[in-house]
């Protein structure tokens, strides 16, 4: 029972009127003198009690009376539950499950002629949905009776890549449940993976009016082995100095040993034997990728001889390539910012880019796009072309980074990104002598690390306006000494001090060459993507919101996956296919993600039985209500009941008191 | 003109006993259009022509020798009866729901008769009691007796609980000469003991006159709902319902006055009811005109 509008329950307190006339205001006992009491009898008393009954009804009544009137206004409604005959029409909802483990021997096959069976026994007044779940559920034909369209649907589930979820389906049963109106009856079609169930049982929750009747496909665990992991980096520079790392993993298998090769775009480089323990895992590394350059596809393939191969390979994708250029613009008579700047970049792990250095003066004929990037260190002047040239790249989305020093402030505005430019900073001059960077913005890259900067010693800065700049760095006087400017698809950062060793003491430390490493990688794009991805795992296409040029992505089947629109539009794509997904970027370039199934689904283990039934009785209606019939709750209002109630108390209350009140007029 | 002053709750706006009884009585006399102390006595009233078969001793012949015409000589009449008012002063008497309670009634009724006696020239007294004899005022005829009487009438407060055996055996004592008595009270006895009680003083001659003075409230009660009663007298407390009050009360109240008329009646008394709700020299003509002017 509930209430539409409970806040009138407070008129309940209007009973306490009655509980005043009859109770605190019904007798008086103080004693009233009379001249004699030699006619009163004794037993009075009894007449006396009989009437205080007679007032109690009356109380009674007006108590009712009121307090009815307060839930009529209340407005209660109960949930009926309106018995549905056995006759009554029903929903049959036949799920599917298309995750990754239903491509092991031939459980996506069995799984439909089960539905089939299921839907031959489906009653003339009842209808049918289908619907196929892995990660998501998807409705693969409409609720109907139309048998035909209900076998197109099951005959058009296709197996997936993607891992099961029993929470997603038990979340769609119950939107089910909510639309339909009706009782649901959903079957189960999976290999009731035990590694679908989520990590909170309370997620596969059933409407009270769902019952589910699960179909396993298989009844024991199955043995399997799999490639659970490859560590490879995204590009090689050096082939002979890459370590790649794949994980065999063995679940509910016998100690074996097996043979694991390393395939480099359909052509096996590499193979190794490895003994892989009891339901446990074992490493093999591989100590060299003679990749050819550009991108390749690699694959790190396992002998198992399981029932399950479609686990047996591990996708990567590794670019080879040579180190890029990058353009190191700096004052012909400055040497220590690119001594210490180029010397930085080398020391790298792997030297990624290769500095140019120029003069601004030979800057006329340099074409900044074959750059990845461009460093601008503590420049007076620019030629007007090149500048301009510049700013172009950077909108195109090439970067920038500019340092500036006594020779910068000399300008007005920041080159490339027009910061203006306020004025030298000279800390040496100061009571300080120097300043040291009190602020790191922990989102950006290349000061995200622990490489600590508090030591640093920054003796001048130039102080900039930041105007629609970022922030990304502040020394302790509130100086910026950071800064990025998105400009189109590039960026520009901005270095308010010098790369020498005469600005700051920056160079001498050990924190500056993971900082010039990490802002060439940045500058130069070249991000912390993994060399493979999860099925279901999102890819970022475009930075820049809006839009932009057209991104291009072609999916495992060599189909496009974005239409015209989202081609131009676009900020991300969901990688749903195992393999290999070519996409090309809005900035023109290319790239190869390689995209595997999630090696949960590697794990065959079943669901327990008790698990099983402690998911159906998580409805109401199970066994139960299947011996009874079926109910469907349905909320019923009541004041009309509530109405005529009143009125009866209403005329038994009038009725009374006027007995009483004439009594009274009688004796009066 | 009069009339319209005798209701209780105005005589009792009437300050001293002396003006509410003369009130009383003027009013009525006045109101009765009768003459009831025209007699044959040695004190001349007026002279009448003589007509046929007047006795020719009252022939004035004095007047007959002058004028030659008979006139008979008509004198006003005297009484030598002595009134002795008994008056209970017991606690009950203190009840009443008018604003005149019995006792006030009383005191009015006592001094009407006081004052009725006086304008007779008869001698009266007064003897007030509850439990006990409370004060005497012999009858006498002497100068000043109505006041004292008054004064009496006025001292009166309400005493104790009722005790008709005692003081009456008193006043017994009191009584040398045959008179008139009224005894003025709500009689809360039983009919057999008051009559008992009363009837010594029947025997000795004397003329007795039981005024049963109640209230409207004792005689009908309303209640509207049940109420704790408590005795005036004993202070014993009884819850009592309006249906009771309404039905057995009055039944029981009902017979003892026929019980009480009837045995005063046997016994030779006179016996009048006094409701404390009507005017006070309405029920005294009326119980006058009953004994046809014999007070």
């Amino acid at each position: 029972m509930g209430f539409l509008a409970p806040w009138f329950l407070a008129g309940l307190a209007a009973v306490g009127l009655p509980v005043w006339l009859h109770l605190l205001k019904k007798h008086k006992n103080e004693p009233v003198p009379f001249s004699s009491l030699m006619f009163f009898e004794r037993r009075t008393q009894s007449s006396v009690k009989h009437r205080r009954l007679q007032y109690l009804l009356l109380f009674a009544l007006r108590a009712a009376l009121v307090a009815l009137l307060a839930l009529t206004f209340a407005n209660p409604f109960l949930q009926s539950s309106a018995r549905v005959t056995a006759g009554g029409r029903k929903l049959v909802v036949l799920a599917i499950d298309n995750s990754f483990s239903m491509r092991q021997g031939g459980r996506l096959e069995r799984a439909r002629q089960a539905a089939l069976r299921t839907l031959s026994g489906l009653r003339s007044q009842d209808r049918a949905q289908v619907l196929a779940f892995g990660a998501q559920v998807r409705m693969m034909s409409e609720a109907t009776g139309d048998r035909a369209a209900l076998e197109a649907g099951i005959r058009a589930v296709e197996p997936g890549d993607t891992r099961g979820s029993y929470a997603e389906l038990a979340r769609a049963l119950r939107s089910i449940e909510q639309s339909a109106r009706m009782p649901v009856e959903a079957h189960l079609f999976s290999d009731m993976q035990k590694s679908s169930l989520p990590p909170n049982f309370s997620d596969l929750r059933l409407g009270e009016g769902v019952t589910l009747e699960p179909h396993p496909v298989v009844t024991a665990r199955v043995p399997n082995f799999a490639v659970e992991n490859v560590s490879v980096p995204r590009r090689v520079y050096e082939p002979r100095k890459v370590r790649l790392l794949a994980t065999i993993t063995g679940f509910g298998t016998e100690r074996s040993t097996h043979r694991v090769s390393l395939v480099l775009n359909g052509r096996e480089v590499d193979s190794k034997s490895v003994e892989i323990p009891a339901d446990g895992r074992a490493t093999v590394e591989f100590l060299s990728l003679e990749a050819p350059y550009g991108m390749n596809r690699g694959e790190v393939r396992l002998d198992s001889g399981d029932s399950f191969p479609d686990d047996d390979r591990f996708y990567f994708s590794v670019e080879r390539a040579d180190p890029r250029r990058a353009l190191f613009v700096h004052e012909a008579r400055n040497t220590r910012d690119l001594l210490y700047f180029q010397t930085a970049l080398e020391s790298a792990g792997q030297s990624a880019f290769a500095l140019d250095a120029v003069s601004p003066e030979q800057t006329g004929a340099i074409a900044a796009e074959k750059y990845a990037f461009v460093v601008l260190s503590d420049i007076s002047s620019l030629p007007q072309s090149f500048e301009q040239a510049l700013e172009r790249y950077v909108r195109s989305g090439g970067a920038v980074l500019v340092a500036l020093g006594r020779e910068s402030a000399l300008r007005k505005n920041v080159p490339v990104s027009g910061e203006g430019v306020l004025e030298a900073r000279y800390f040496t001059r100061d009571s300080d002598r120097f300043q040291t960077a009190a602020w790191l913005d922990p989102a950006f890259p290349p000061v995200r690390g622990e490489d600590h900067w508090d030591d640093v010693k920054f003796y001048q800065a130039v102080r900039v306006e930041p105007g629609k700049a970022r922030v990304l760095a502040r020394l302790s006087d509130e100086t910026p000494l950071l800064l990025e400017k998105q400009i189109g698809e590039g960026r520009v950062l901005v270095f308010t001090s010098t790369f020498d060793n005469i600005s700051n003491d920056f160079p001498l430390h050990a924190s500056f060459v993971p900082f010039v490493e990490q802002t060439a990688h940045y500058l130069g794009r070249l991000d912390d993507r993994p060399a493979n991805y999860l099925v279901g795992a999102y890819l970022e296409l475009r930075e820049a919101q809006g839009k932009g040029a057209a991104a291009e992505v072609l999916d495992p089947a060599g189909r496009r996956a974005l239409s015209l629109e989202e081609a131009t539009r676009a900020q991300n794509i969901a990688l749903t296919s195992t393999g290999y997904y070519d996409v090309k970027r809005p900035d023109g370039r290319r790239e190869l993600v390689a995209v595997n199934a999630d090696r949960h689904e590697s794990d065959l283990q079943v669901i327990p039985q008790e698990t099983l039934a402690l998911w159906q009785n998580t409805a109401q209606s199970t066994e139960a209500q299947a011996a009874q019939g079926e109910t469907e709750r349905r909320p019923r209002q009541v004041w009309w009941y509530l109405m005529l109630a009143i009125l009866a108390l209403a005329v038994a209350e009038s009725l009374l008191g006027n007995r009483h009140l004439s009594a009274d007029r009688e004796a009066a | 003109m009069l009339q319209r002053f005798l209701d209780p709750s105005v005589l009792a706006n009437i300050s001293g006993l002396d003006l509410v009884a003369k009130t009383v009585v003027d009013g009525f006399v006045s109101g009765l259009h009768r003459s009831p102390d025209f007699g044959f006595s040695q004190e001349f009233a007026e002279y009448r022509a003589y007509s046929q078969g007047d006795d020719l001793r009252h022939v004035d012949w004095n007047v007959f020798a002058r004028t030659e015409r008979c006139y008979l000589k008509r004198y006003r009449g005297e009484t030598n009866t002595q009134l002795l008012i008994l008056l209970d002063t017991s606690a009950s008497m203190g009840y009443g729901s008018q604003p005149v309670h019995k006792l006030d009634y009383a005191r009015f009724l006592a001094a009407s008769l006081c004052y009725l006696a006086h304008t007779q020239r008869d001698a009266a007294g007064l003897i007030v009691f509850d439990e006990d004899v409370k004060n005497y005022v012999a009858p006498s005829t002497r100068q000043g007796q109505l006041f004292r009487l008054l004064h009496a009438v006025e001292e009166c407060q309400v005493g104790t609980r009722t005790d008709f055996a005692k003081p009456f055996a008193h006043f017994l004592n009191f009584l040398r000469r045959r008179g008139l008595v009224v005894v003025l009270s709500d009689f809360y006895e039983q009919p057999e003991t008051i009559i008992q009680t009363v009837e010594p003083l029947r025997f000795r001659g004397n003329e007795v006159i039981l005024f049963h003075l109640l209230d409207p409230q004792e005689i009908a009660p309303t209640f509207r709902s049940p109420v704790l009663l408590q005795d005036m007298e004993n202070n014993s407390s009884l819850e009592v319902s309006p249906e009771y009050a309404r039905t057995d009360y009055r039944h029981k109240i009902d017979a003892h006055i026929e019980a009480l008329r009837d045995k005063a009646k046997g016994a030779g008394l006179d016996y009048f009811l006094m409701n404390t709700g009507r005017p006070l020299d309405e029920g005294l003509r009326e119980y006058l005109a009953v004994r046809q002017g014999r007070l």
